[in-house]
Formats: C-alpha cells, sequence, structure tokens
C-alpha cells in the first residue's frame, strides 16, 4: 500500500511540476547566423488567450521574414529565431525570464502580453543593457520611468477611451449628452478611463458617472445600479473581455439596454460577438489596428496584404489587432537591425529610436520615452455581427449606426 | 430606496449561485476532511459538457445541468476510487497537494481542448428580466439560476437526513471507524461523497455558462468563492453553503454600493474574517471536528 501511494504522489508531483513548469532548457549560447529574439508570453494564466495571440504574431513575423531570405545585416541575411517561454501571466516570472534569456546571451527582446507583465520586464531589459520593442503593454506608467531600451509599437493607454469619445463627438447624431465611465481597476484600464473623462469634460459632455470594478471580475452589476438612477446615454468601459461582456450582459438584466456602448479592447474580438449574441449590436471599441490602416513595408506590404498572409497561415482565420501589433514589434526590431548592421543592443537601440517607418500597422515612430505618439486609433462598431472600423473617417469600412440600437 | 432593493435582489440571486457552487466543496471537506482545491475546475468542466451539448444539440443550459452533473459525478466517483482514496489517511498538505495537481492538470486539459477563450451559452431569454415596482429588475436567466440552486441544495439536505445513503454518508464523515463496523463500506462512500460533490459542481457550472462568461483560467476563482462560502455557513452542511453563498452574494452587493467598487472583494474577506474570529464553526455549522474520531 505504501509503495503505490509513492508512486502515485511521485507521479503526480512529477505532473504538476510539468504543468507549472515549462520554463525551458538551460541556454545555449547565440549562434552568429541566426537573429535570435526572446519572448517571454503568458502560455498559461489569465492572460493565456491573448498570450496565444501575441505568440501567433511573433511567429508570422519570423515566417515571412525567413520565407524571403532572413534580415540583411553586414553582408548576410540572417534567420530569425524566436525563443518562447512562459512567463504564466505573473509579471515576477516576465522578469525572471527576461533575466536568464540575458544569461542564454539573448539580448534582443519581444514584449509580453499585457501592462504588468511589460512593466516587469521592461525594468530588467533596462538593467542588463538588452533591448525590448513592446508589442503590447500600452500603460503610460511603463513609459514614465524614463527607460532608454524600451519601444512601443502601440498607441498608449490614453488613446483607447479618448479615440471613442473623439468618435462620438464627430459622428454621432443625435450627439449623446451624459456620459457614464466604468473601469477596471488595474494601471492601464484607469489611465484610459482618466484620459478620456478629461477629453469628455473637453468636448462639452456631462460625466454623470465614474466607477472602477476589480480586475478580472465577472460581476459589475454594483457599479451599474448606482449608474443607473442618473439616466446615461453611454456607458463607457474601459476594461478587459470578461468585464466588458459582464457590462452589456448585465446592463440587459438590470433595465439598461437603450443605452449605447463604448468599451475599450473586447468589441473587436470575435469571442464578443458569440458571447453576447444580439446584445453585442452596436457596441463600440478601439482598436489598434484594423486592415483599412493606411501605410505598408516591403516585408508585410499593406495592411490588406498582412491579413491575407495570416488568413493563409491560420485556416483562413482573419487576425486579431493582437496578433498585427506582435507582427509590428517583431518587424521594428527586424528594422532596426537592418539599419544597423549588426545585432548588437546598443546600436539597435540607437536606430530603433531614430525609426520613421511606415508600415502595415501604420505609422512607427517613437519619441523620448519610446512610445509610438504618430499612430492613431481606429473605432470600429460591431454591425450585423462582426466589428467594422467606423472611425477615423479616412481609414473607415462604414458609417457609424447612432442611435445603435434605435 | 430603489438603488438599495436593487442590489438587494441582485446579491441573493447571485447568492444562491454560490451557494450551489459551495455546496459540494463543503460537503467533501465536512465528511472527508479533504480541502478540494480542484473543485474550480470541476465547476468549470460542468460549464463546458453544457457548453457541448449546447453547440452539438442545441440543449438549453438549464437543461444541461442534469447531464452536466451526470459527467461529473462519473469523474468525482472515480477519482476518489482511483485516485484520492489513495492518500485519504495521509496528512492534510498532502491531499491539499494532490487536489492543486489535479486543479492544474484539469484546467489544462480544458485549455487544450477548448482553448483559453471565454465563452458563455447564450440564451436568448437568460438577460431578459421582470420589472417589479419602483423600476427594480429581476433578471430571468439568474433567477432560473438561483431558484435551482435552493431547489437542489435544499433537496440535497433532504436526501442526506432521510435515504439511507445519505445517513451513511453521514455517518462515515461523524466516525469512519464505527461506521465501518456498522457494515459500511468506507471507501464506496467516499467515492460517493465526491462524486456527489462534483456533480453538484457541474450543475452550478452549466448555471454559471448561462448567466455569466467562464474560460479555464477562472477555476481558482470558483474554488475560492466555495472557501470562503463554506466557511462562512459551516462545513459539511448543506443548508450552511447556501447560507454562506447568500451572505457573501449580499456582502458584495452591498458592500458595492456603499464603498468604491474596488474594494468589494475586500468586504467579503473581512467577513471572513469577522465570522471566523467570533464563530469559528461557521454560521450554521456544528463544533464537528471535536466529535469527530479519526482512525
Amino acid at each position: 500500500m505504501k509503495t503505490s501511494w509513492c508512486c502515485t504522489l511521485s507521479t503526480l508531483l512529477a505532473l504538476t511540476a510539468s504543468a507549472c513548469g515549462s520554463k525551458g532548457d538551460a541556454g545555449t549560447r547565440v549562434a552568429d547566423d541566426k537573429l535570435v529574439l526572446g519572448a517571454s508570453l503568458s502560455a498559461t494564466g489569465a492572460l493565456a488567450r491573448e498570450g496565444a495571440l501575441t505568440r501567433e504574431g511573433y511567429e508570422l513575423c519570423a515566417e515571412v521574414i525567413n520565407a524571403k531570405g532572413g534580415v540583411p545585416v553586414g553582408g548576410k541575411k540572417l534567420k530569425v529565431e524566436v525563443r518562447f517561454q512562459d512567463d504564466t501571466s505573473k509579471p515576477d516570472t516576465a522578469g525572471q525570464l527576461v533575466e536568464r534569456f540575458n544569461d542564454q546571451g539573448v539580448k534582443l527582446i519581444l514584449g509580453p502580453y499585457g501592462s504588468a507583465t511589460t512593466e516587469a520586464a521592461a525594468a530588467v531589459v533596462e538593467r542588463n543593457g538588452q533591448l525590448m520593442t513592446d508589442s503590447a503593454g500600452a500603460d503610460d506608467k511603463i513609459f514614465e520611468k524614463n527607460y532608454k531600451r524600451t519601444f512601443a509599437v502601440l498607441s498608449p493607454a490614453t488613446q483607447y477611451v479618448t479615440s471613442m469619445v473623439l468618435a462620438l463627438h464627430e459622428l454621432a447624431e443625435p450627439r449623446p449628452k451624459r456620459l457614464a465611465f466604468i473601469s477596471a481597476d488595474d494601471g492601464f484600464s484607469k489611465t484610459a478611463t482618466r484620459a478620456g473623462i478629461a477629453k469628455a469634460r473637453a468636448l462639452g459632455f456631462e460625466v454623470v458617472g465614474e466607477e472602477y470594478v476589480p480586475s478580472g471580475t465577472s460581476d459589475v452589476s454594483s457599479a451599474l445600479t448606482k449608474i443607473k438612477p442618473e439616466k446615461p446615454d453611454v456607458i463607457f468601459s474601459s476594461a478587459h473581455f470578461v468585464e466588458a461582456v459582464a457590462v452589456v450582459k448585465q446592463s440587459h438584466e438590470l433595465g439598461l439596454d437603450k443605452v449605447g456602448f463604448a468599451e475599450t479592447i473586447a468589441p473587436p474580438t470575435a469571442d464578443f460577438v458569440t458571447s453576447l449574441g444580439a446584445a453585442a449590436e452596436g457596441v463600440l471599441g478601439s482598436t489598434q489596428w484594423t486592415d483599412a490602416m493606411s501605410g505598408s513595408d516591403k516585408w508585410f506590404g499593406s495592411a490588406k496584404d498582412y491579413a491575407a498572409t495570416f488568413a493563409a497561415a491560420h485556416k483562413g482565420r482573419p487576425p486579431a489587432y493582437h496578433n498585427a501589433q506582435a507582427t509590428a514589434a517583431c518587424l521594428a526590431l527586424a528594422l532596426a537591425v537592418e539599419a544597423a548592421g549588426t545585432t548588437d543592443p546598443t546600436k539597435v537601440r540607437d536606430e530603433l529610436a531614430k525609426l520613421d517607418a511606415q508600415t502595415f500597422f501604420g505609422p512607427i515612430k517613437f519619441n523620448a520615452q519610446g512610445m509610438n505618439v504618430v499612430k492613431p486609433m481606429s473605432v470600429i462598431q460591431v454591425q450585423g455581427g462582426k466589428p467594422v472600423a467606423v472611425w477615423p473617417k479616412e481609414a473607415a469600412a462604414a458609417k457609424l449606426k447612432w442611435p445603435p440600437r434605435g | 430606496m430603489s438603488q438599495f432593493l436593487q442590489a438587494t435582489l441582485y446579491g441573493l440571486l447571485q447568492g444562491c449561485m454560490l451557494g450551489l457552487v459551495a455546496t459540494g466543496f463543503s460537503l467533501v471537506w465536512g465528511v472527508m476532511h479533504v480541502v478540494n482545491l480542484s473543485h474550480g475546475a470541476f465547476v468549470l468542466i460542468g460549464a463546458y459538457v453544457a457548453l457541448t451539448l449546447h453547440q452539438a444539440l442545441g440543449l438549453d443550459p438549464f437543461v444541461g445541468m442534469l447531464p452536466a452533473a451526470l459527467v461529473l459525478f462519473a469523474l468525482g466517483y472515480g477519482l476518489q476510487r482511483g485516485l484520492v482514496n489513495l492518500v485519504i489517511n495521509a496528512p492534510i498538505f498532502i491531499t491539499l497537494l494532490l487536489t492543486f495537481g489535479l486543479e492544474l492538470l484539469f484546467v489544462n486539459a480544458l485549455m487544450v481542448l477548448f482553448s483559453a477563450d471565454y465563452r458563455s451559452i447564450p440564451t436568448g431569454y437568460a438577460e431578459r428580466s421582470l420589472v417589479l415596482p419602483l423600476d427594480v429588475r429581476l433578471p430571468i436567466g439568474r433567477l432560473i439560476a438561483a431558484l435551482a440552486s435552493v431547489a437542489i441544495t435544499v433537496g440535497m439536505g433532504y436526501l442526506m437526513r432521510r435515504t439511507r445513503t445519505g445517513l451513511t454518508i453521514l455517518a462515515t464523515g461523524m466516525d469512519r471507524g464505527a461506521a465501518r463496523l456498522m457494515g459500511i463500506s468506507a471507501r464506496h462512500t467516499y467515492a460517493l461523497t465526491f462524486g456527489v460533490a462534483a456533480a453538484l459542481a457541474g450543475a452550478a457550472g452549466a448555471a454559471v455558462g448561462a448567466v455569466s462568461t467562464f474560460s479555464p483560467a477562472d477555476a481558482g476563482r470558483f474554488t475560492l468563492f466555495s472557501f470562503v462560502a463554506a466557511v462562512l455557513g459551516g462545513l459539511g452542511n448543506t443548508s450552511g453553503a447556501l447560507l454562506g453563498g447568500l451572505l457573501l452574494g449580499l456582502a458584495e452587493s452591498w458592500g458595492g454600493q456603499l464603498l468604491p467598487g474596488t474594494l468589494i472583494n475586500a468586504v467579503a474577506f473581512g467577513m471572513l474574517v469577522l465570522v471566523l474570529a467570533i464563530r469559528p464553526q461557521g454560521l450554521v455549522g456544528k463544533a464537528y471536528y471535536a466529535s469527530r474520531v479519526e482512525v
């Protein structure tokens, strides 16, 4: 009996360790004929879904560049190799993994998914003299530290809610008056909400509610119950997928079904429509990228070309903006390595700081803090069960439907 | 006033569902002295069973509670008989480790099978609500989930006290040695308990799927809710878990009205600390372990 206990326990321990672990093999040094990039991503944990999308974007970048021969560097063409590790969606682990990449001689890093993990990774990158292109950490807090070695290709957090306020200001007829704001309580969401509220007030909207809910909660009924007596015309929510779905679902449950909804990152995803069904119709969302974006580059062509390449590699599935921003981060690094003619992180860093490129992801040009301030956000609206770009006007695929359920 | 009534109603509905989530957890802890950290994963497996049946056969998720419960009963029974039973006499940290490992395995298996995407089971009617006086809304989906939760929990309480099998479970929980001397097979009874607990979790999962969103990463959250509700109500007692769930639902709902929304979790856990300090056996629990004889 005792022996069988021991056997079972040791088997379980081994299985548990393999489930927890996947921290990868002890490193080999970086080969000269390859452009090795390290990526600490969420394969498990709360951000596993977005982590998987980011990984697809990085993988597509490597596939496309390698299919075209590789990045030209000092007379040679280097094939891109991305090494992935699982940070289990935890900032501490992300920092440790970037540290381990450094020990293995991997100096060029592709960012993790999410602001908290990116912030932890950025601190390590700066200390070790590595270099990171950030694909999904948009919180302005990351950039307020004036790091010199982290560059984000995506628009900053302040644009997420602001862009939707601007879209309603420019396009909504009749113009809504009373706006309420619900925000998750993480740094990124709060930064986005506060910037949106400031913009709304500056444009003459009346802000009738500002509520914060725990990040990741599937119950936002308390915030909605408080907002309901204020009779808002539009409820903005700066939140992740779960909270965003809960806002729409529970608003319907609580009789707030006549208001408009403007939510940041959830509405552009296919899951949003699947989860909400007809209730998703008319909801606005902000996105880093749509395939209507202008600009093109030599590796991926235009936004439409990128969408086609991605779909071809993924059984016809169109790319999410997470995929595109990941590919763009990898692309920015490849462009800088090519311009520097070396993989030396300091020289590549100097080229990244000077980069001024038109790409499938839109313009990429960094300010002194490493933020891509020239790229606009797009606003989409769910119409006929699909997210379509409605703002800015020059990159719109359809007209804003307003009132959304009128 | 309307706001307060709305918050109270919503808290009660949410609480009933939390009660059903927690009942199985409380049963296993009370009877077998096992803190089942894989309970949240059972809830999710139930949700995915209901989702699969909905996608394949168009089965309503509330009807799906039954097949979800059956699948989970079989899983729970087999798991206890073949695995948990091997360490049932070991110190509690061994069972903690085992169930933690199982949770990781189940969550990762769900991720492989269904991906980490968030899902929900749309019904078309669950988000509609009945309009009560003072513009208070009674959401239909949550009402059905709450009524089912109360019916199942109360029914379980009745079965535990009025049927031979129920009494066998209670007797084994109180004194395993004496129960064996009376001819009760402890192995079978424990497996039955674990199976029933998993079935309750599965049924709760199907209901959760109908009114909310879920992904494999939510397993820990459901285990935590179960832990708090079970301890608040008192262990090994089905009505205790329901009461604990109701208290948790109300605390979150009222707390959300009176305090900034981000402090909701603090209110719930503050209450847990308070109950543990004043009445450690929970609201309706008995001084259980004092009378328990370990053999």
